[in-house]
């Protein structure tokens, strides 16, 4: 009996070592040196070695954990698309949540040695420490078997997403090979139309702009910036060509192939003084830097902004020109092409940014009883079957069939139920690990376009006509944070703080231009002193990387 | 000696209800204490405890030679000594304000509506404050222009001269009804006889204030003045966090426990955060035991 057991160990051993590529051979090595049943058994169960793992053949079931204080996951099952899924591809997935303090229950599982099988996180140099410390799973023997994600994410993106050992560990979500992104500047209309309206291109057209409406509106916020005043970084944009805010998140400006530093760049400098202006004369929501969320919504809801700008102003937008609308058909907002100052070219202008990488990730952790299996369901999760089923729901109620690139062809009830379709889609936005925005936004536009203006989304509206062109792509400036226990980690605190700082006074206390650019110098050689040079030298060789990678 | 042993015993049914409650400080309180060794580690979370390099007092000397230091230090200190000046004494006053009024639906009222505010959470309290004190549509503001006390609106939240007394304002206004319970508990215990005596020796109501009810109270009063003091480095957390988010008042709001929890937690820097940490517990049991030396002179102390 052993003897035949110790066979079909021995037979199953090759074709396992095929199945993982020699690659962490789990199981193989103790089979080898002590084959017992239950490793024969073991060995035995899972779908013939070499072959894929067939979704739905077999149940599959694994723990999950969204690393966000914000994120609770929604009940597997509880809504239509999961239900779906569950039913037919025999996937369950079990929630670890956070209880609202992400970062804690992390480093708990981590010490406890307890991971779940899947963390959703972001994208960052936390993830590196968890790779090095040998607790990922690597990807890159699955890639080929499953195609969706080679697919669509492509390989200049993948190639992004490697780790330093050259292995791919992150599985991205709403990764992109179209620009992508909201950011800019919603008007409000009728205030606009009231005024004559007049031309709103360059920043002096703002200025003059916003004078007028102080004038006659005496209760409206002429410019509103925003929860924490990101409209400031939004306009920083109109100063420079091929300038975008996510470089004031970065602490660094590209010019040549080195990134310079963010205080002395002459179209962030102006960017400040220009905002500094816009408070002293209180042409600018006063409250820029106190406010919080609920604060700004009230403001736009209730059309008591004149122009807003901010990294995603269209969420508010929306809700916003949707409110209005309610009690006058001519009220609303609508978007306009950023502002540029004169003389740049108005073609370069980039108020927001997008990135192929998309916002997160998800990885697989050594925990994973089957990380193949777990693999295999997030790569059809992501390609066009599983993106139907979780952002449209079962096919037969909005949808039913599909085009030649997977597009689902929208049902009459898809137009007509907007209530209902909204309420399905609201409830499966949690479980959208994986989204493939390609295929997403090609499937929507396609069908937008058959519409009537009037019956248009708001927000698909102006993505399609303004915010899409005008992102900047800045995939090859993706990672370059330094951990953040690391000596430039604690560098970059440092300066994040002085520029925190600087950027608030600079708005809120300066009296003059001059003092403003006074308060950037000072900024400057404080950053210096806490080693800014050293921190722009770290970025600059992981932008420096990054281009290699891409092959630009 | 031998009489408190015959009387423990004689009580052992009492005795036995402590237990869980000196099984629960042991081990939630006094074993984790260990961990203050990872202030003396290169603490890695993957490592863990026992693998973690040891590098002696490098964090402190970190922490004593951040820049920030002097500035966190002398804003832990001035909002400490506010709270303790202002906040502390606050419920003192109005139990004694409450004990004085003689209408019994108006005093019920006052104490109701002046607690209520405690359980509210600082994120609630916060945005109120937030709304009453903002320039666009803000209470206060359209209040004070209303009176022609002042021009133009004042933004109150990004003017750092304004931000300690707002938060101390706000943390009154917030604990003030809750603090109160205690001392009215401690007033309603005062024989009515002394102050009956009083009266007839001609004592005015001051008089009786000040001889009566303040005299009766004093255990209670340096038993929480005691407690407030050794609370005095625990300057604030997230009343400071969410009011003094405006980095224009980082000069004035940065504080021990928000600069620990900006540094040291949000950034994984878990040895540093428990280096300052600890550096704060140790001043904190330094002051506790001054005022518990200072209380016994008057055999009211703790221990």
């Amino acid at each position: 009996m052993t003897a035949l057991l110790l066979a079909g160990a021995m037979a199953l051993l090759p074709a396992m070592t095929g199945c993982s590529k020699g690659e962490q051979t789990e199981g193989s090595p103790s089979a080898s040196s002590s084959p017992s049943a239950s490793t024969a058994t073991g060995a035995a169960s899972p779908s013939p070695a070499g072959d894929r793992f067939e979704l739905g053949s077999e149940p599959l079931e694994f723990s999950f954990y969204g690393n966000y204080d914000w994120y609770t996951m929604p009940k597997w099952g509880g809504d239509l698309s999961s239900q779906w899924i569950k039913e037919n591809k025999k996937v369950d997935v079990i929630a670890v949540n956070s209880g609202g303090s992400a970062m804690q229950k992390l480093s708990t599982m981590i010490v406890s040695n307890n991971l779940p099988d899947v963390i959703w996180t972001e994208r960052d140099a936390e993830v590196e420490k968890l790779r090095a410390a040998g607790m990922l799973v690597p990807f890159d023997d699955y890639l080929d078997k499953y195609p969706n994600l080679k697919k669509w994410a492509g390989e200049e993106t993948l190639n992004m997403l490697r780790s330093s050992d050259g292995k791919l560990y992150q599985f991205p979500n709403w990764y992109t090979s179209t620009p992508q992104g909201n950011a800019g500047y919603v008007v409000n209309s009728k205030i606009y139309k009231e005024l004559g309206s007049p031309k709103l291109e360059t920043t002096d057209d703002l200025y003059a702009y916003l004078k007028q409406v102080k004038e006659k509106y005496p209760d409206v916020v002429p410019f509103e910036a925003g929860e924490g005043a990101v409209g400031i970084d939004t306009m920083y944009s109109a100063f420079g060509e091929n300038r975008t805010a996510y470089f004031t998140g970065m602490m660094g400006v590209p010019e040549g192939n080195e990134l310079k530093s963010l205080f002395l760049d002459p179209a962030y400098r102006e960017s400040l003084q220009f905002a500094n202006k816009l408070y002293r004369e209180k042409l600018m929501t006063q409250d820029a830097f106190s406010q919080n969320g609920d604060h700004v919504s009230e403001k736009v809801t209730t059309g008591r902004v004149a122009v807003f700008a901010s990294a995603t102003p269209t969420q508010l937008g929306a809700r916003g020109d949707t409110a209005l609308r309610e009690k006058d058909p001519e009220a609303g907002y609508f978007m306009i092409w950023p502002i540029h100052k004169a003389g740049l070219d108005k073609n370069k202008i980039y108020p927001g940014n997008y990135n192929q990488l998309g916002w997160n990730v998800s990885v697989i952790t050594k925990a994973a009883k089957n990380p193949e299996a777990i693999f295999a369901f997030l790569d059809w999760f992501t390609g066009p079957e599983g993106q139907r089923i979780i952002i449209w729901g079962p096919e037969g109620m909005y949808w039913e069939g599909a085009g030649e690139d997977g597009a689902p062809k929208f049902t009459e009830k898809f137009v007509t139920d907007p209530v209902g379709r909204n309420k399905l889609m609201d409830s499966t936005g949690d479980l959208q690990w994986n989204g493939n925005t390609t295929f997403i936004d090609q499937s929507k536009m396609k069908f937008e376009q058959t519409l009537a203006p009037d019956q248009q989304n708001w927000e698909t509206r102006w993505q399609s006509q303004i915010t899409w062109k005008t992102q900047m792509n800045v995939t090859e400036f993706s990672n370059l944070d330094p951990t953040k226990d690391s000596p430039e980690g604690i560098i970059a605190q440092s300066v994040n703080d002085i520029l925190l700082k600087v950027r608030a006074q600079a708005v809120l206390n300066a009296k003059s231009e001059e003092e403003v650019a006074a308060m950037l110098d000072q900024a400057e050689k404080d950053a210096q002193k806490v080693g800014y040079a050293q921190l722009l030298k770290y970025k600059t060789d992981s932008w420096q990387e990054n281009l290699k990678r891409i092959g630009k | 000696m031998k009489q408190q042993i015959v009387r423990f015993f004689r009580q052992w049914d009492l005795q036995i209800m402590v237990i869980p409650a000196i099984a629960f400080i042991f081990i939630f309180c006094y074993i984790p204490m260990y961990g203050v060794l990872m202030a003396f580690q290169d603490f890695s979370l993957f490592k863990g405890f026992y693998h973690s390099s040891w590098v002696g007092f490098h964090h402190f000397k970190m922490f004593f030679a951040a820049p920030e230091l002097g500035n966190v230090m002398r804003n832990t200190v001035v909002i400490g000594l506010l709270k303790l000046c202002i906040a502390f004494p606050a419920p003192i006053v109005l139990a004694l304000m409450l004990n004085e009024v003689r209408k019994m639906i108006f005093k019920r009222v006052i104490q109701t509506v002046s607690y209520l505010p405690h359980f509210l959470s600082w994120v609630i309290v916060s945005g109120y404050a937030i709304s009453i004190l903002s320039v666009d549509n803000g209470s206060l503001n359209i209040l004070l222009e209303k009176l022609r006390l002042i021009d133009g609106p004042i933004n109150f939240l990004s003017i750092p001269e304004y931000f300690w007394t707002i938060l101390i304002t706000t943390n009154v206004w917030k604990e003030i009804g809750f603090g109160s319970i205690v001392y009215l508990a401690a007033i309603s215990g005062i024989d009515p006889n002394m102050y009956e005596a009083a009266s007839m020796d001609g004592a005015s109501r001051f008089k009786q204030i000040y001889l009566i009810t303040l005299p009766s109270m004093l255990p209670v009063i340096i038993i929480f003045g005691i407690l407030a003091i050794g609370d005095f480095l625990n300057a604030g957390f997230e009343d400071i966090l969410l009011l003094g988010s405006n980095p224009v008042l980082r000069d004035v709001a940065d504080v021990i426990d928000t600069y620990v929890y900006r540094i040291g937690i949000q950034n994984n820097r878990y040895s540093y955060a428990t280096a300052a940490g600890l550096f704060k517990a140790l001043i904190s049991i330094g002051l506790l035991a001054m005022a518990n030396y200072m209380a016994r002179k008057t055999d009211n102390s703790l221990w």
